[in-house]
């Protein structure tokens, strides 16, 4: 999030902009930044204006708010190199353009961390550690400090008294809701810092890596970059392709979390991916409170 | 989809229970041997129909919460519909899943009372500033708010649920 914070005070841009700011939102002077800490070129291509020739390929299927726009976006293709964008796709505001909170981003990462973590850490009381069962000398006469056994806690070799106690389980569990609410933000949160990019389908013309990363870097997509799409089965291509790469990964919809929008720079959604996320995040906000679990029948589930 | 199995019970079933069958043992098995003939029978011509599943199918309830009917003004039990197109205020209060409007007391410590508003979308200082002057004229008294920027909700001292749900609706919200 510094480089959100970053975004408009880089180097350059506080060299053009220093003198029309105030001395609060200044960088100070003596601040370092690596230079490459914001792309320039990225930032080259502004959303696509009200008027544009492209057609629009996809609306929004759900119905939006009265209040609300959908949010515009390209439409690439990943099938050659420099291709202009195909078209224009309508995202669902209230998946795409939620307020930024970045507390549930937090609590919902630190949830996806800790909630698979069991701690093996274990250490042997005083009863369990070996031997111990005897005085080791009588209570009074001997002239040393009194004891009962050689494994008490002051004892060197003896048991820890407050140490980890056998496998410990961290899991608990956010509401749904919470956890819903998570995917949106970091959807929007890419969205906004146009880090997110939606193409028509994962089709390559090569199964070469190369081929990807040089994609990849001319149209300045970022270091690392997650293709999501709907079904588990991907294209011969782009498996291949992304198979020894390590900072490009695929993942199906269903697998999109917090933790892997904001591990990768980039997430490309295809057209049938924003498809599904907006049918099953917005279900969220219209939904009654579930009487039994959904395991059982409902009649418009899934 | 569950398929419904149908199951025909036999009196071969109940043969071996005893205490059931109290004729003579004469009477009983000539009576079981022309049964078995008549069930035999009966059991090749089992139907299965999927037919019956559908008054199980109308009892499984839905998951979403439906769109309330059209009422023109306010409906008999007190709910007042949402305007057809948003108010032009500088902010947007949406309604509950419920279709309700998000004003809600609460009272903490057994004299702690607040007012919460929730759901709050754009300039949310300008409906505090609206709230403060509304509640003003209503009660008299300057009354303590607190605005939280992050989950975009307004909190008032004292319980106002009622008057505040009333304003809004006639906001339009």
């Amino acid at each position: 999030m510094l480089r959100f914070s970053c975004l408009v005070f880089s180097r350059g841009a506080a060299r053009r902009f220093a003198s029309s700011f105030s001395s609060e939102t200044a960088l100070p002077p003596n601040l370092r930044l690596p230079s490459n800490l914001v792309d320039p070129d990225r930032l080259r291509r502004p959303p696509p204006p009200e008027d544009s020739s492209l057609p629009l390929i996809r609306k929004c299927d759900a119905a939006l708010p009265a209040h609300l726009r959908p949010v515009r976006t390209w439409v690439d293709t990943l099938e050659s190199k420099d291709s202009e964008p195909l078209g224009l796709t309508e995202l669902h505001p209230d998946v795409f353009a939620v307020t930024p909170r970045l507390d549930i981003l937090h609590a919902v990462e630190t949830w996806q961390r800790n909630y698979k973590r069991i701690s093996h850490a274990n250490t042997k009381v005083r009863s369990e550690v070996r031997g111990g069962g005897r005085k080791p000398w009588n209570q009074k006469g001997s002239g040393r400090a009194r004891h009962g056994s050689i494994r008490s806690p002051l004892w060197r070799g003896g048991g820890v008294s407050h140490g980890p106690r056998g496998p410990k389980s961290y899991y608990y569990m956010l509401p749904m809701k919470v956890r819903v609410q998570g995917l949106k933000v970091a959807l929007s949160s890419k969205m906004a810092q146009q880090y997110l990019h939606v193409v028509d389908s994962l089709n390559i013309p090569t199964p070469d890596s190369q081929y990807l990363l040089e994609l990849i870097k001319s149209r300045h997509w970022g270091e690392s970059v997650l293709l999501v799409d709907v079904s588990e089965e991907f294209p011969e291509n782009i498996l291949q392709a992304t198979e020894n790469l390590k900072t490009v990964n695929l993942i199906p919809a269903i697998g999109l979390n917090v933790h892997s929008m904001l591990k990768h720079e980039a997430v490309i959604l295809t057209l049938d991916t924003v498809r599904f996320l907006e049918e099953k995040l917005l279900w969220h906000d219209e939904r009654y409170t579930f009487l039994y679990p959904l395991k059982l029948p409902y009649s418009d589930f899934p | 989809m569950y398929k419904m199995s149908v199951r025909l019970l036999t009196l071969r079933a109940l043969r071996g229970a005893p205490g059931l069958c109290r004729r003579t043992p004469a009477v009983t098995g000539g009576f079981r041997a022309a049964y078995s003939a008549a069930t035999r029978d009966q059991r090749s011509v089992i139907t299965e129909s999927t037919d019956e599943y559908k008054f199980v199918e109308r009892l499984i309830p839905p998951t979403r919460i439906p769109d309330p009917p059209k009422h023109v003004g306010v409906a008999p039990s007190g709910w007042i519909p949402p305007a057809e197109s948003p108010p032009p205020l500088p902010y947007m209060i949406r309604r509950s899943r419920m279709h309700n409007i998000p004003v809600y007391s609460d009272l903490t410590h057994g004299n702690r009372r607040l007012t919460l508003v929730r759901k709050v979308e754009g300039d949310i200082w300008a409906l505090e500033k609206d709230v403060r002057e509304y509640l003003r004229q209503v009660t008299g008294k300057e009354l303590p708010t607190q605005v939280n920027e992050v989950t975009m909700t307004l909190k008032v001292k004292g319980h106002f649920e009622q008057e505040l749900k009333d304003w809004l609706a006639s906001k339009g919200f």
